[in-house]
């Protein structure tokens, strides 16, 4: 079993018109230290996945575990605690709270810990520090670019050292160049923090990045080892 | 619970136009409430202080057992030693006047009408201060020294069609029941404030009234004092004096005789209760449409924070403390600006107000701001706040988290 486990994991949009399964008795195993990315076209339920993985959304049938933890099983205060403590987000739209400022807004999931503000003020200049953000710490969302709010929102994720960290499309409202610095951060945040990414994307540049590759078909996860380049440099 | 109140401000303030149109009407709602209050506690004040200081004092005094026997047998319930009475109660420090009264009820006449008259024996070197509070239409008040002399109200000189100079016989019975009558001539017409006693108001000398009830004894004695907020602490010291005489007596305090007083105050509470409760449904409104707003607007931001670990009921606290913070600054603006109003009137010399029921003249009001009545302003509003915070609040908490981050931030 790895670190994130789904068994026969069933979800179906239902209404009255229409019913779409989007997992149908899926199966997944991720390990630990993963760089995974979800590929499929839109609509295809990579975002449903990234959901319940995330404890954001319940399946319908079958087990979701996360390092060890039935997620089913929490209540909703655990499922709060498990959400701030275990997972981190990271969200196409960054989600940033738009009157905090930047470090404000990394350090606000330490305040649902109980630690009080000027240690969460600390941690979270370190990790604005980690993204390159040290001199914008005080500005409001407002005022960054597209890419600094998206490096704010992984600061945010890293704040409460998170085992995983889930991204929805992290690319997707970024220019290349700086999805390119986002995804090396992510990539060195994996490589020396051992911090697990999982991403539901369909940008190639995120793709390239990956060390496994989950593939969405007919409601079925298939998995896929591959080595990127650096690797590839080092085996040979 | 600071920094929920700190992100509680900071979002207040997001939508500037609407939450200052939001703490506006909060803050004109409270404003009602104060001066409408403030109001109320003059009206109280001025009615309360004319009852005092025109008919019944702060206290009175009987023999033991007037209020069983003073209809059944009057005589065996007058007070004999009123000069050991009256001396014991001067000599307690806060006590500014004590006199004592003796009354009946007769049909007097001119010659022209027949009424009914209540006719009051005063002492009136002892009563100068309550006399300081009727208003002399014709003529004077009692002085020192009068003997068979007597002042009537309006109304009742109405009803007699009598002048300055003309002479009153009164008819009535002694205290063993003989018919008797006295005469005295006017020499004052006198408004007490109220319409309905200055219909049968008369004020004689004191001997005058004894001479007709055949008597030597007083019915009773007023004590008033310098400020009737002191009765309270001062009353104990009364009851203590008036123990160690050796006549036994029986007090009543002003409001238990007030009748009126109280029917008054009972009404204005009354529609206060009914005004706070309109005002506090019009600020529930006015926050419950802007809370909901910003709960339906941050759909994204509430999806959001329960996404990285906040809790429904951390996400409830936020809006509610919103909810709260809109109220406090509302109601501190109201408290404001009901201060501003009072000064205001105080220095345009108060409002013009017409005689109020029963009442014989108009009056200049003012709003009396005391701290309970800004206190009770600013509570409903921040109540009202908060009551109507909740619903939105608890809406905000139980979003779905995946549809609310569909939305923008």
């Amino acid at each position: 079993m790895g670190q994130i486990s789904l068994r026969s994991v069933c979800r179906t949009y239902a209404s009255e018109a229409f019913s779409l399964t989007v997992l149908d008795a899926a199966d997944l195993d991720i390990p630990d230290n993963a760089f995974a990315v979800i590929c499929g076209p839109s609509g295809s339920g990579k975002s449903t996945l990234l959901n319940m993985i995330g404890a954001l959304d319940r399946p319908d049938s079958g087990t979701i575990t996360i390092s060890g933890t039935d997620i089913a099983t929490l209540n909703e205060k655990q499922l709060a605690k498990f959400r701030n403590e275990t997972i981190g987000f990271v969200f196409q739209s960054f989600h940033l709270l738009p009157v905090l400022t930047a470090v404000e807004n990394v350090a606000w999931p330490l305040y649902f810990q109980g630690v009080k503000r000027r240690e969460r003020m600390e941690i979270a200049r370190e990790k604005l520090a980690l993204v390159g953000l040290s001199e914008h710490a005080n500005k409001l969302p407002g005022k960054l670019s597209g890419g600094q709010r998206q490096r704010v929102a992984i600061a945010r994720a890293l704040v409460c050292n998170p085992r995983i960290i889930l991204a929805d499309e992290p690319t997707a409202n970024l220019d290349r160049k700086t999805a390119q610095g986002v995804l090396d951060l992510i990539s060195d945040l994996n490589a020396h923090h051992g911090v697990s990414f999982l991403c539901a994307t369909h940008d190639n540049l995120v793709v390239e990045h990956a060390r496994q590759i989950i593939s969405l078909s007919e409601g079925k996860l298939h998995m896929q080892e591959v080595l990127n380049l650096s690797e590839v440099a080092q085996h040979a | 619970m600071l920094d929920l109140f700190y992100i509680a401000a900071l979002n207040i303030f997001r939508n500037a136009r609407r939450s200052t149109i939001t703490i506006l009407s909060i803050a004109v709602g409270c404003c009602a409430l104060t001066c409408f209050g403030a109001f109320i506690n003059f009206t109280f004040e001025g009615l309360r202080e004319t009852t005092i200081r025109t008919q019944l004092g702060h206290m009175q005094i009987y023999a033991e057992g007037y209020w069983e026997k003073h209809v059944s047998d009057p005589a065996s319930v007058m007070i004999h030693d009123v000069s050991t009475l009256e001396t014991a109660l001067e000599g307690i420090e806060g006590v500014s006047t004590v006199t004592h009264r003796v009354s009946f009820s007769g049909i007097g006449t001119t010659g022209q009408a027949s009424v009914n008259m209540s006719v009051t024996g005063v002492d009136p070197l002892r009563e100068m201060d309550f006399a300081d509070f009727e208003i002399v239409v014709k003529g004077r008040n009692l002085l020192p020294g009068d003997t068979q002399v007597g002042v009537i109200g309006d109304e009742l000189a109405k009803g007699l069609e009598a002048q300055i100079g003309d002479w009153v016989t009164v008819m009535t019975t002694s205290l063993d029941g003989m018919l008797n009558a006295v005469d005295f001539e006017i020499v004052g017409i006198v408004r007490t404030g109220s319409t309905e006693y200055d219909s049968v108001f008369a004020k004689v000398p004191s001997d005058l009234v004894q001479t007709v009830m055949d008597t030597t004894a007083v019915e009773r004695v007023v004590v008033m004092l310098d400020n009737t907020a002191d009765l309270p602490a001062q009353r104990p010291e009364i009851d203590a004096t008036i123990a160690a005489l050796p006549e036994a007596y029986e007090t009543r305090q002003w409001n238990e005789l007030a009748g009126f007083y109280e029917a008054v105050v009972s009404l204005y509470n009354g529609l206060f209760r009914i005004f706070s409760g309109i005002v506090a449904v019009v600020v529930m409104f006015s926050v419950a449409n802007t809370m909901t707003m910003a709960v339906f607007e941050r759909m994204g931001e509430s999806g959001a924070l329960r996404a990285i670990g906040a809790t429904q009921g951390t996400t409830m606290q936020m809006f509610l403390n919103e909810g709260l913070f809109i109220g406090l600054l509302g109601g501190t603006v109201g408290v404001i600006l009901s201060l501003l109003i009072s000064w205001g009137i105080e220095m345009i010399g108060g409002i013009p107000m017409p005689p109020p029921p029963s009442m014989s003249q108009g009056y200049q009001a003012f709003l009396l701001m005391t701290p309970a009545v800004l206190a009770k302003g600013f509570v409903v509003s921040v109540a009202a706040a908060l009551v109507s915070s909740i619903y939105p609040a608890w809406a905000a908490s139980r979003v779905n988290i995946v549809e609310a981050l569909q939305k923008p931030c």
